[in-house]
């Protein structure tokens, strides 16, 4: 078992990233035994294992099993960890509203990139599938998000995604959103041709993007 | 306007200043691959540029092709615009020598057809019927001379028998590619341009065009008048029925995909544009769902799946994974949406099952070995040879059961080592000559035999039913008919439980087309059987996401001499 705060965060990330639940929990119930700060448990360990497990996805080493896997043994972790979470910590604050455009019921990509988002202390609206363009645009106002993320998988129903960018525009509320997309058939091009603000073929690709356009990080990092 | 001239065949178009080469090809009617439909995804639109062309061109875009490839001046088509008049090289087509599957089981039915011939002999004139309908009377005796015609529209390909309806027997056969593969490869695609009216138009006129030409040819062939063929049945998927019936799919590209046809009807031959007997009709036959068409009704009649007693499941291993589970006459169907990984597209070195296709792949001693469509040199690798090497990469350890490329290569036999070789960075392996297979075209097979394996995982588990309880298997199609069971099995795709129970039914679309037009009664059993088949919604099923994300995984490696490499 290992002894300093760091050795147990390294080992809590390796833990996420092999896909060892049982350690998970048992390793943050050691963390909370041994009273090492929550929230510090959570970043380091918990999060920076998951984003080493969607690092991996993105370049195909992981496939969806084993993200989820990992996401599971992340939120076991949290479960253990969040109520021990003293003082407001750092997080960003930004919002993104997601969803799988109308006509679609595909949505495990969407799934992987929310969980992704999530990780990254994005706070997450999913609308689900099958999701009217105008509903997309009406919660983003309501809960004044930063990002919408449109996410399909079918050729026939990308025109959704241009009608969301529509609604924005004739709202003259374009300004207010980031609007991102993603889904097997779109491609850069196609985000470029229907307007929207960027495109990623990937979860972990997907919130790099969000952090660049919404100014957590910048272009070139 | 720039000029856009394609070689080897000489084509060439005209387009405006900076309008893709694919508009070009398209104009120019180049036949080609486009599979995603120009949107730049799937790396199939591959042609080649020379120097003076490139400074003219526009490159948005190279996905999915090599740093190698690039240098060499390879560009997609559909992510290429052309500022100047562009000479472009289009690699041997994939189509060129298509393999199509053409035969089937079929029933042993009566001869009884819908339409008949009845000779009065007071008025010296011969009455056609269908039914109880009379289409016509013609002059003198001709009860010797009726004929119909079959067709399957698959996406890809056509299959067309001529049969002599009085004798049953099928005189003559043609096969021709889908014309409609030039605009789009994928059913939703076609979905989408059919949405608009001049779309479906265009569409539509192609595939009757086709069609009717390949009835001309059967009618030549036989020597016999067209005329004297009164019925043409056509069973396909959902959107190919509605495309042949000129009517908009547009509803089958959102959920909750409703059809706007449901099938058993007829409509005069000629407003369809088919050139036979003037009161000749098409029979379009029943349809389950948006996404279990008439291939797979007539399917069921060709192997009378109503009639199998026990648990049979039917299933068409293919881009749409159509599927049928019948527990002694209770039918259950559903879609499993596989995706073109199986047609070759979405991989890599992947190609259509044309000469120089590796066809087969076969484990042997420390190595593989592989066998090309007429044995020619490996030009890619299509369906079958995909199902062959993954299972082949899964039994030997070349990928572990979560489908990642061993990381320890070191314990494998020295042969299977060396195909292991980095490409653009990332490790590949080499199946034979420059065709290898990546992580990402394994992620792709996995996604592909998931869907399908989910599909069967879930039928059985609302059914309360374990994968020992199938009697049997039956595999329709044309790409399943090229798989084995060792595959299937070794792949995950079938359980294991099902060996020893799987056969192969080849093309039932055709042969049960045949029995409809052959056999009155038939059409009214089919009728029954369809309206009583329940149309499983696996989107809505509460469990499919995790019984399809377990499917992902390869099975425990049965050769244990090699299984500890993984
Ligand atoms: C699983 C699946 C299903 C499941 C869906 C389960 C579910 N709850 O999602 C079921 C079986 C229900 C299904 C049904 C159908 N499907 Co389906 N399905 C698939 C399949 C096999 C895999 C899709 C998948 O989950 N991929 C894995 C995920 C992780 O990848 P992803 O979604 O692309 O997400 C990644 C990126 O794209 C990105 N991303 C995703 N969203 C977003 C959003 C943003 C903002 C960003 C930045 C990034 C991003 O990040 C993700 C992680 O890296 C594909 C075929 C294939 N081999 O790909 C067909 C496929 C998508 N289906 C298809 C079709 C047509 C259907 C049906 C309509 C018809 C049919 N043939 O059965 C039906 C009905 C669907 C319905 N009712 O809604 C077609 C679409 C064709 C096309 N050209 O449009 C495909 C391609 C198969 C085919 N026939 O060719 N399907
Ligand atoms: S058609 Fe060009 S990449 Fe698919």
């Amino acid at each position: 078992m290992p002894e300093t705060p760091e050795d147990l965060h390294e080992a809590l990330a390796t833990a996420v990233l092999e896909l060892d639940e049982v350690l998970t929990a048992d390793l943050c119930n050691k963390a909370v035994a041994l009273g090492y700060d929550a929230w510090t448990t959570i970043e380091q360990g918990l999060i920076a294992g998951m984003n080493r497990a969607g690092k991996l996805f993105d370049e195909e080493e992981y496939f969806v099993p084993e993200l989820l896997i990992a996401s599971d043994a992340m939120y076991a972790g949290l479960g253990i960890l969040r109520p021990h979470i003293s003082q407001a910590n750092t997080i960003h604050g930004r919002r993104v509203v997601i969803g799988v455009v109308q006509g679609d019921t595909h949505d495990i990509g969407k799934n992987l990139v929310r969980i992704m988002l999530e990780v990254a202390g994005f706070e997450v609206f999913d609308l689900g599938r099958d999701v009217p363009a105008q509903a997309f645009v009406d919660r983003a106002v309501e809960v004044n998000a930063d990002v919408i993320a449109l996410s399909t998988l079918m050729t026939t129903t990308m025109t959704q995604m241009s009608k969301v960018v529509s609604i924005l525009e004739e709202g003259n509320i374009r300004h207010r959103f980031k609007v991102i997309v993603g889904g097997a058939p779109l491609s850069q091009q196609f985000s470029d041709r229907i307007g929207a603000d960027g495109y990623a073929p990937k979860a972990a690709q997907a919130v790099q993007l969000a952090k660049q356009l919404t100014g957590l990080v910048n272009a070139a990092a | 306007m720039p000029i856009v001239t394609f070689s080897p065949s000489g084509a060439s178009a005209e387009i405006p200043a900076g309008g893709t080469l694919l508009d070009a090809a398209r104009l120019a009617r180049v036949r080609l691959e486009a599979p995603c439909n120009g949107v730049g995804t799937c790396g199939k639109c591959r042609v080649r540029l020379d120097e003076a062309s490139r400074a003219r061109a526009r490159i948005v875009a190279t996905r999915n092709l090599s740093a190698e490839q690039v240098a060499d001046g390879f560009v997609l088509l559909c992510s290429t615009l052309a500022d100047g008049d562009l000479e472009v090289t289009v690699p041997g087509s994939g189509e060129r020598g298509l393999r199509i599957l053409e035969d089937g089981v079929r029933l042993d039915l009566p001869l009884n057809p819908t339409l008949r011939k009845r000779f009065d002999a007071e008025r010296r004139c011969t009455v056609v019927s269908a039914g109880e309908r009379v289409l016509a009377e013609e002059g003198g005796d001709t009860t010797t001379r009726l004929y119909g015609v079959a067709v399957d529209i698959g996406t890809t390909t056509l299959v067309a028998s001529l049969l002599d309806l009085g004798t049953g027997a099928r005189v003559g056969s043609a096969s021709a590619l889908n014309p409609q593969v030039t605009h789009a490869q994928d059913v939703l695609s076609r979905v989408q341009i059919a949405s608009e009216p001049e779309g479906l138009a265009l569409l539509h006129g192609e595939l009757m065009a086709e069609i009717d030409r390949s009835i001309g040819l059967l009618a030549a062939e036989a020597r016999i008048p067209r005329r004297r063929i009164y019925e043409v049945v056509i069973a396909g998927n959902t959107c190919m029925m509605h495309l042949a019936a000129a009517i908009s799919p547009e509803a089958l590209g959102r959920f909750p995909y409703t059809p706007a046809l449901s099938g058993h009807e007829h409509r005069p031959a000629a407003a369809l544009g088919l050139h036979i007997a003037s009161c000749g009709e098409v029979y379009f036959p029943p349809i389950i769902s948006g996404f279990v068409g008439s291939d797979i009704t007539v399917g069921v009649l060709a192997t009378d799946l109503a009639a199998a007693e026990g648990v049979t499941l039917f299933v068409d291993i293919g881009t749409n994974g159509e599927m049928v589970l019948a527990r002694d006459g209770e039918l259950q169907a559903t879609s499993t949406a596989a995706g073109p990984a199986f047609e070759g597209m979405n991989i890599a070195c992947g190609m259509r099952a044309a000469r120089g296709a590796i066809e087969r792949v076969a484990i042997e001693r420390d190595d593989i070995r592989t066998a090309t469509i007429d044995e020619a040199e490996a030009v890619g690798i299509c369906g079958s040879g995909l199902f062959d090497a993954v299972a082949a990469m899964a039994v030997l350890g070349i990928i572990d059961s979560s489908g990642r490329f061993t990381r320890k290569a070191e314990t494998l036999p020295a042969p299977l080592r060396a195909r292991l070789r980095p490409l653009d960075g990332k490790t590949v392996f080499y199946l034979d000559g420059e065709i290898y297979l990546s992580q990402r075209d394994i992620r792709q097979v996995q996604l592909a035999k998931a869907a399908v394996r989910a599909g069967i995982d879930t039928m059985l588990l609302r059914n309360g039913l374990t994968p020992a309880q199938l009697d049997r298997a039956l595999v329709a199609g044309s790409f399943g008919y090229h798989l084995t069971t060792r595959s299937l099995i070794d792949i995950g795709l079938f359980p294991a439980e099902l060996d020893g129970k799987v056969s192969f039914v080849g093309n039932t679309a055709r042969t049960g087309a045949e029995a409809l037009l052959t056999n009155d009664e038939a059409r009214e059993t089919l009728r029954l059987v369809t309206s009583r088949v329940e149309a499983v919604e696996l989107a809505t099923d509460p469990d499919f996401t995790k019984v399809f994300v377990a499917a992902m995984a390869f099975p425990a490696p049965v050769s244990p001499a090699l299984s500890d490499a993984a």
